[in-house]
């Protein structure tokens, strides 16, 4: 008798700390709703690419575009110059994040640089973002880069 | 565990030799690379088998007759009460999402990403640690000069057919919270042993990092198991422990490099404990030396050898040191910060939940009401007092060590050694006496 009134008393503990303040929100956000993620995941017949793909989000497959299209082009030693992050939230106020040189290379295998990067100026692909799509354009010439560079240079590279 | 001739309970023994296998395991890949050797899986998964046999060779040298026969009595009896169900299932599930979420889920952080996660990916593909990702722009991370830790499980687990590697992290957190409860239960009752567990398990933020591949939660894990081992062997004297709990500290340096500022704030307890034996100063010297020198060597290892001579890129490490570290002013402003902003806001209460308050509560309790602290509890709060004043020295020595990044994650290391305290405390081992008369009147 005593050992099942201790393990009442387990139960309401557990009640106790789950229903407590932060605890309860937290326990709903995030175990519970990763139970729920669990079961339609567990159902889903999705491979590593597409799971990827949902839980990277744009910023990936932004950057598998850019892959996609320069294998298009036979592209040799691309070097991709992207627009700030700065300029997406400012300027377009989209929710964009393109990754860092450093991820961008984790995702396709390829060279990024950001506009201040010390490479800069290998940069021979410039990745334009509107609210049309993602276009790939290529840098013929230094000129055409430092046009490039001045256009931008109000907007500061953050991650 | 047999080397340092480590003997405890089956249930304790079993997650000790899983983490220490990942420990191990953390290594090999690392030290092939500091051979040369590619790494392929007929190298790694050669060195691991070897690395096993040569862990084992004093085991095995004792001939076949007396190697250890799996029998009936070897398997642990497992004796579960009733009332210690409902938080065996509670934290199943808590386990069983997290690791569900290890294996089904590609790394996120950008820590990871940035660095360890990549140079894993890429050496999977091209056989070594230093691959073409080092050609990549990386003025943006400083996350490439991370401890190789990460890399190398990551390229095991990759090499073992697990595409986003991950499940060692799931490893360690089922072993740590089984080991865990083991311990507890030494001194608690299994309900209050199963309340402390919950609610150190259900620490927000903590729990996040038991599914998102990073160094802290590994870092808290072996740097609570070296003080384990350490507190412990002040008790049962036996030396193997001591030498063990230096062993454990090496590799939570292994992970972090920066632990090796804490191992050696835990000295001064060390030099209380040879100095009320009355060892000679000799002594004193050798012992600390003793404990000191798996973290110095790991810490070497990583910053001096691998970083310096091995990757293709050079890391200043003097650069980011701070150049005024005679103005202490900053450092307890700094203090104040870490205390004000991470621990008593309303974000401390999303970071750790309620525990830090339990703690202090039940430490007040101690104070105050009983007046009595047992030795085990004074040595957890020296250790709690140690990790506080260690990150904020960090901090202040390294202002790459922010407060809302690093000594956030860093403060992980002070929650189990919290809940030991609370495990250790005269409030709570008394509240376990009375439930357990209670429980068994005669």
């Amino acid at each position: 008798m005593r050992v099942f009134i201790l393990t009442i008393i387990s139960v309401l503990t557990i009640a106790l700390v789950l229903g407590l303040g932060y605890y309860r929100a937290w326990f709903v956000d995030k175990p519970l709703y990763y139970w729920r993620a669990f079961v339609k995941e567990s159902r889903s017949s999705a491979g590593p690419e597409q799971i990827r793909k949902a839980r990277y989000g744009i910023a990936y497959t932004t950057s598998m575009k850019v892959k996609e299209e320069l294998a298009k082009r036979n592209a040799t030693n691309p070097v991709i110059l992207f627009e700030p992050n700065s300029y997406y939230r400012d300027s377009l106020h989209m929710d964009l994040r393109v990754p860092e040189p450093a991820v961008f290379y984790y995702y396709t295998g390829l060279r990024e640089v950001w506009m201040n990067s010390p490479g800069v100026e290998k940069a021979n692909y410039f990745v334009r973002v509107n609210k049309a799509g993602v276009k790939l354009e290529p840098i013929r010439s230094p000129r055409q880069l430092q046009e490039i560079l001045d256009r931008y240079r109000k907007f500061m590279p953050i991650l | 565990m047999d080397l340092f001739n480590i003997r405890q309970k089956p249930f304790v023994m079993l997650p000790l030799a899983l983490l220490s296998g990942i420990a191990v395991a953390s290594f090999v890949p690392f030290l092939l690379q500091l051979t040369y050797c590619p790494l392929y899986p007929a190298t790694v998964f050669g060195a691991l088998g070897l690395s096993c046999l040569l862990l084992n060779m004093r085991r095995l040298a004792r001939g076949y007759g007396k190697w250890p026969r799996i029998g009936r009595n070897m398997v642990p009896r497992i004796r579960i009460r009733l009332y210690e169900l409902p938080f065996i299932l509670i934290l199943s599930f808590l386990v069983f999402v997290s690791v569900w979420k290890c294996f089904y889920q590609p790394p996120v952080s950008r820590d990871a990403l940035s660095g360890p996660e990549a140079i894993a990916e890429y050496a999977v593909r091209e056989h070594t640690l230093i691959n073409s990702f080092f050609t990549a722009e990386l003025s943006t991370t400083n996350n490439q000069f991370k401890s190789p830790f990460l890399i190398s499980l990551q390229v095991i687990y990759k090499m073992a057919g697990y595409p986003f590697g991950q499940i060692w992290l799931s490893i360690v957190f089922i072993s740590y919270t089984l080991l865990f409860y083991q311990v507890l239960k030494t001194t608690l009752h299994p309900i209050l042993a199963g309340l402390l567990l919950l609610l150190m398990t259900a620490t927000p933020e903590i729990y996040a990092y038991t599914f998102m591949i990073l160094y802290d939660y590994s870092n808290m894990v072996f740097l609570f198991l070296s003080l384990y081992f350490l507190i412990d062997s002040f008790e049962n004297k036996r030396s193997s422990y001591f030498y063990f709990a230096a062993l454990l500290m090496g590799i939570a340096t292994y992970i972090r490099s920066e632990t090796l500022v804490l191992a050696v704030l835990f000295t001064p307890i060390l030099w209380l404990r040879l100095r009320r034996e009355r060892q000679s100063p000799v002594t004193m010297v050798w012992t600390t030396g003793v404990f000191i020198l798996p973290a110095v060597l790991s810490y070497y290892l990583i910053v001096k050898l691998y970083i310096n001579y091995y990757l293709p890129v050079h890391y200043d490490i003097s650069a980011l040191v701070n150049p005024h570290p005679f103005n202490l002013r900053p450092l307890f402003r700094l203090y104040g910060e870490i205390f004000k902003e991470l621990i008593v806001s309303a974000y401390g209460v999303q970071l750790w939940g309620y525990i830090m308050f339990l703690w202090a509560g039940i430490f007040l309790a101690d104070l105050v009401i009983l007046r009595r602290f047992t030795t085990p509890a004074r040595n957890w709060l020296y250790a709690i007092g140690v990790v506080f004043a260690g990150l904020g020295l960090l901090g202040f020595l390294l202002p790459l060590f922010d407060i809302f990044n690093t000594t956030k994650r860093g403060l992980f290391k002070i929650v189990p050694l919290m809940v030991m305290y609370m495990a250790n405390s005269q409030l709570l081992i008394r509240l376990s006496a009375r439930i357990s008369q209670w429980e068994r009147p005669e």
